[in-house]
Parts: structure tokens; sequence; C-alpha cells
């Protein structure tokens, strides 16, 4: 006789000397199919009127018996202000062709050009699926489609993880694929091709693609009952149209750094300066590896990671992060966080192309390819209410600064801002409930 | 049976209402809000049904309380070594808990009582000296006890107390009285977590009973359908130490005179009755870190935080 029967015909039958001989029959019990719901209403806004993002999700996850799960999230946002074009300040104002060729937009004199034409409304829609494979195994499969304005996007991703060594140990692989298509404003213009006058869309095609594979594998290690290891690898391989078919490069004076004067068709309205649209290579390859130690201290719990990424851009990064998850009373909590990151430029990154000199193959004048770090302060405060739900709120101040790489500064350049700080408010806010 | 019951008057309230398609009656006994949860019947048969449920778990209470005088425990407790003759309801209820004491190699034990005098579950960090808890061993142990059913001899010191049996009991108890009064009857009995339910409704749906589940890091309320049989929690979400990062329940091994650690916070198990889901939510928990391959191995349902 085993164990189990042993300790079941023993409690049985002392239950039955308490009680008497009863006649209730076995027993039926069940967890409750359910759903839980994530909210979360997240706004972004830059400095100076640069971008501001307003975005809400929602997501659903039911959970079925035997640890099978669906998830759906939905998300809306919208995206308004104005970003960097790429080109350089100048002492006199500056005309641009918008993207669409229809119109100009103007930049005051000393002012890095910001194109104030962008707005955009982007919804997703993501389905996972989650179940156990046989025992130790669990695979999780999914699918993710969005559409916005110039932009839309489908992808798959499906992940195995096993466990090991008692469940303190889990590997994890996974792959995802997507394709985008990109269907710019006016047209993709030709790489490197010059800003036309408006009405002109001679260099303007149609539409782009891009695919994106991601290979991951992963490792989760218990190390002791209050620490846990997580590591992983990842590599991601993009290939098609890379570029940002709205950012251009300034030429310039060789000597003097100073942007070549144009002067448009007569009668037309156009650029009053030389300006050429970036170039980016058509394959990127990206290794990023990820380290994170939780460990709780008690009731507080402490989170530390660390993320390299290398690009055969050239494009180096770090971002180091840690965070402090400190209960108060039974029901809440604080969490304040810091974030450091870093990166080194893009090969091809210029702050200007210089007039006269052969057009190298690739160039970007693209603030997110150059060489900048930032830090990210933030705190957080969530609560657990008496019925089972948790809402949150998060606040956060990121600071960005970078510049141009001193041995592409040419003339004039040196006293003029090249590479603008960027300071910028997050907020969120989030609800969880269970039905 | 846990804490002093602030008084009898406030306590002694009935109450019955008319929910959608069954009928919802309420009071408080040991310590804890009771629910009783009646399918369709006349509205006389439902507060029967809820007089007879209150007065078997406030009946129980009275007569096993270690903190009401005149008590059947209080008596045992202040035997200062003399024998005492006790019921056959008292009589049956020390077998179970000898029971227990076997099944669980001396982990629980009815006598462990007296440790609490060391014990305060605050969620501090006070923990007694070993001298302390050395010096109140000497009156711990089941084994020590002379028990000739229906006499029971302790040692001077001793004390005894159901905690971790009698509300269950109640339960069953008052599921059996309910079945009595109205055989058939869908009705779920409820003593502050402790569940129970004789006969599937006659509309087939299950009762729905939400397990809590209060912890820090984000509180989580499963809800289990239950068409028939009973549930037990226990849970240390309020009542525990704190100590070099290691949190300790309010249950307390008998072999050692210290708390369990890294067990589950909590622990609900499904039975057929609610004395047998007790029992093992109890055992669990008693087995520490090891709790999860203790009810695998009993084969019971259950569900842990």
């Amino acid at each position: 006789m085993s164990d189990k029967e042993n300790l079941n015909a023993a409690l049985a039958a002392a239950t039955c000397a308490l009680l008497g001989a009863t006649n209730t029959a076995p027993v039926q019990a069940s967890e409750a199919d359910r759903w839980s719901f994530d909210t979360a209403l997240l706004y972004y806004g830059e400095s100076d009127d640069r971008v501001k993002d307003t975005s809400a999700a929602i997501s659903a996850t039911r959970d079925f018996s035997d640890e099978r799960k669906l998830g759906l999230t939905l998300t809306a946002d919208t995206l308004t202000g104005a970003s960097a074009s790429g080109a350089i300040a100048q002492d006199g104002p500056q005309t641009f062709t918008s993207p669409s060729g229809r119109a100009v937009y103007s930049t005051a004199a000393g002012e890095v050009p910001l194109d104030d034409t962008f707005k955009d409304t982007r919804f997703a829609l993501n389905a996972s699926w989650t179940q156990p494979l046989a025992r130790l195994y669990t695979v999780s499969a999914g699918l993710g489609f969005s559409t916005e304005y110039d932009y839309t996007h489908i992808g798959a991703n499906l992940l195995l993880a096993r466990d090991f060594n008692k469940r303190n140990t889990t590997l994890s692989a996974g792959v995802s694929w997507s394709q985008d298509g990109i269907d710019p404003v006016g047209g993709a213009p030709l790489p490197l091709s010059q800003m036309l006058d408006v009405g002109n869309g001679a260099n303007k095609a149609g539409s782009e693609s891009k695919d994106v594979l991601d290979l991951l594998v992963g490792l989760t290690q218990v190390l002791d009952r209050t620490t846990i290891l997580r590591l992983n690898y990842s590599f991601s391989d993009s290939s098609g149209y890379l570029n940002d078919p709205y950012k251009i490069l300034s030429v310039v004076d060789p000597l003097t750094g100073d942007t070549i004067v144009r002067v448009p068709a007569s009668g037309l309205q156009g650029p009053t300066g030389v300006y050429r649209f970036e170039s980016r290579p058509d394959a990127r390859a990206k290794h990023s590896l990820y380290a994170e130690v939780k460990h709780a201290f008690g009731a507080p719990v402490l989170t530390t990671a660390y993320r390299f990424m290398s690009d055969d851009w050239g494009i180096d990064s770090h971002t180091a992060e840690v965070k402090l998850r400190w209960p108060i009373g039974a029901a809440s909590y604080i969490e304040p966080q810091l974030r450091y990151y870093a990166q080194t430029e893009a090969d091809f990154y210029r702050v200007s192309l210089a007039n006269g000199e052969p057009l190298p193959q690739y160039a970007s004048a693209d603030f997110r390819l150059g060489n900048f770090d930032a830090v990210t302060a933030g705190l957080k405060f969530g609560r657990s209410t008496s019925s089972g739900s948790e809402w949150s709120a998060r606040l956060e101040y990121y600071q960005q600064s970078g510049d141009a790489p001193r041995d592409q500064i040419i003339g004039n350049q040196a006293r003029r801002e090249l590479y603008p700080d960027l300071k910028a408010v997050i907020a969120q806010f989030s609800y969880r409930f269970r039905l | 049976m846990k804490d002093p019951v602030p008084s009898v008057s406030a306590a002694q309230r009935l109450s019955l209402s008319r929910s959608p398609g069954h009928w919802t009656g309420r009071f408080t006994a040991m310590a804890c809000p009771c629910e009783i949860l009646i399918e369709a019947a006349q509205e006389t048969l439902a507060a029967r049904i809820l007089e007879t449920a209150a007065e078997c778990a406030w009946r129980i209470e009275k007569k096993f309380s270690r903190y009401r005088r005149e008590s059947v425990v209080q008596r045992i407790n202040e035997s200062a070594g003399q024998p005492i003759e006790v019921d056959d309801e008292t009589a049956n209820l020390l077998d179970f808990a000898a029971t227990l004491t076997r099944l669980s190699e001396r982990r629980f034990d009815i006598t462990t009582g007296v440790l609490r005098k060391a014990w305060t579950f605050d969620g501090s960090d006070r923990v007694p000296s070993q001298d302390q808890l050395d010096a109140l061993l000497k009156c711990v142990g089941w084994h020590k006890v002379l028990w000739r059913r229906p006499t029971l001899v302790l040692q001077p010191g001793m004390q005894i107390d159901f905690g971790g049996i009698g509300k269950e009991y109640a339960v069953d108890e008052a599921a059996r009285l309910v079945e009595d009064l109205a055989p058939g009857l869908s009705c779920l009995i409820n003593f502050g977590g402790d569940v129970a339910v004789r006969n599937p409704r006659r509309d087939g749906a299950p009762w729905r009973v939400g397990v809590e589940a209060a912890d820090n890091a984000g509180a989580a309320v499963r809800l289990v359908h239950l068409q028939r049989g009973a549930l037990a929690t226990s849970g240390d979400s309020r009542r525990f130490v704190l100590r070099e990062g290691r949190r300790y329940s309010h249950i307390l091994d008998a072999r050692t005179g210290w708390p369990v650690s890294d067990a589950p916070r909590s622990v609900t198990v499904a039975a057929d009755t609610c004395t047998q889901a007790g029992t093992l939510t109890t055992l669990a928990t008693l087995h520490g870190a090891k709790a999860e391959a203790f009810l695998k191995k009993s084969g019971a349902q259950y569900w842990l935080h």
C-alpha cells in the first residue's frame, strides 16, 4: 500500500469516527475559468513641444484549467508634435518641403530644424496562447497586427520553455518573425536624393517593406530562496527598407560648414538649402545580451539589470537599471527606479554632407543613430485592494544628451547646437482587475 | 476558536436576506464571519436552517473554546494533573487529534498551545530564546498525556486546544444537522472560509466560492466552483514572523517549538468533508517548503499561493 493510500485511508477512517457515518458523496470542485484584465494609460511628452505620445492599452487574459492561457491585447496610441529632421541649424531661417511634397515648413534662425507635420494614430492587436506541452514543457505562440497611417505590421512568435532541476531552472528558446509595410506620406524618397520643390515627386517611389527575424534563448535560474537570475541572448536580423523616409541631411560648404543655399524654381515653393534624404544599409544584425538579478531582502525586492547590444551598423549600447520594490503596509508598495543608457554612433552617422565630395553609400543624421547617453529616474506606487484588484501609478523623468563626432564638425558648425538635449516626462497609470 | 470573542450579544445576531436564486444567512461565531447560503426554499425553512447552523457553531465554540470559561477545554487545561472524564464528543475529538499527531509524525499536536506564551505573530522579527522554548517544550507532546477513553490526565502545566480542528468539525456538524432538517436541499455552510456543501443544487449550478490569498505582492482571489464537498484554507497572510529574510508561519511544529518556515502563504484543499480538507491544509503547512510535495502525494485537489 502506498503512502498516499495509507494517509487517505487513515484520514478517512479518523474522520468517519469523528463525524459518524456520513453519506457524503465525493467532492466536486473546480477552479472557475476566468478573465483578468490589465488596463494602462501612458503619456510620454518631450520638452519644447516635441513628440507627445498618449497610449491606452487593455489586455485580457483568460486562464483555463491545466495552465492553459489565452491573452489578447489591444493598444491605441496617438503621436503628435515635432521631431528633428536631421538637418542642422543655420544662422538664417530655413525652409523645407514637407514629407507630403505638397507644402513647406520653416525653421527660425539658429534653431535645430524640427518637422512638425508629424502626426499619427496607431492601433495594435496581439493574441497569444500558452499551454503546457508534456511534463516540464510550456509552449506559447502569438500573433500580432498593427496599423497606422503609413505603416502596417504583422508578426508571429513561438516560445518553448523547459523546466529542469525541480523547476529551479528554466531554459527557453523562441523565434519571432515580422513583416512591416511602409507607405510613407508622399512616397518613399530615393536614398541620398535631394529634397525637391513642392509638387515635384520625381525622387519619390511607392511603398517599401522590411522583414525582421528574432531568435532568443534564455535561462532563468533560482539561485536560492530569495534570488533569481535571468540571462537572455537574442539575435535580430532585419532586412529590407530600414530608412526613416522623413530624415534628411544638410549638404554644407566643406570649409564654412554652412548649408548650401538653394533657390526654389520660379513660382514654386521649395527648400532654401540643399538637403538629401538619408540612406541606411538594407540589412541590420543585432546581438544583445541581458542579465537580471532579483533579490528579496525580506519583503523588499531589488532588481538589477544590464543589457549589452551590438549591431553591424557600429552601434554598441549599454543599459543598466536598478529598481527597489519596497512594501508599505500589507497592500501597497513604492518602487524607485533608475536607468542609464549609453550608445555609440552608427558608422554612417553624419552631421552633414560636404558639398563636392563624393556621396557616401550610407549616411544618416538621425539623432537616434548618434552618440548619446540618457538617464531615466522614476517612481512607481502600487496598491492592491481587498477585492483583488491592483492599481499603480508611475512617473518618470528622462534626460538625454548627445554629441556630434568632433572630427565631423566643419567651420561654423562648431558654434551651433548640433545635438540638442532631450527631456521627457513619462506618466503611466494602470489598473488590474479580475472578473 | 482562534481568538477571544468580543461579546456574546454581538456574536448572537442572525441575519437572513434574499439573494438572486438563494437565501443568504449571516452571523458571527468563533471570531469569524459565518455565512449560510440556501438554495430556493420557503423563508421559514431557510430561517430554521440558519438558526440550526448558528446554534451548532455557538454550541461548539462555547464547549471547546480555550478562552471560554467553563468550556471543556478550560476544565481540562485547569485540571493540573488530575484525571478528567470527558463526554463522547470530546473523546472523539481527542481521538481524532491523536490520529493527526501520528499521521503527521508528531508535527501536529494539540498540546502546542503553551508555546504561544513565547511567540507573538504580528509580522515582527521577535523570537523567543531557546531556553524559554525548551522550558515550555517540557509541557508539549501528546505522548506525555494519559488518555484512556473517557479519562484524560494531562501533566501539570500542559494545555490543549482544538485550533486547526474545531472550526472544520463545526462546519461538518452544521452540515449534518442541516441535512437532517432539510434532506437533499443544497446549502453552503461557510465558517470563516471553511466550507461544506452536502448536496448539489437542483439547477445544476455550482456554488461559487472565493478563496482569499492576501499577499503583499498583489492580492489574488481565486474562484472555485463547488458542486458538493468541502474546502478549507489555511493561511498566514497576516500572522507570521519575519526573521533574516525567512517567513515563519503561525503554525508551530510540535517537535521543535518553532513555527514552520517557508510554507506556502495560503493552502486551500478540496475534500469530501471539511474536517478532511482542514486536516490536509494543516498537515501540508506543517511540511513547510515541502507542502506541495505532501499535497501531491495525498492526491487531493489543492491551490497554493
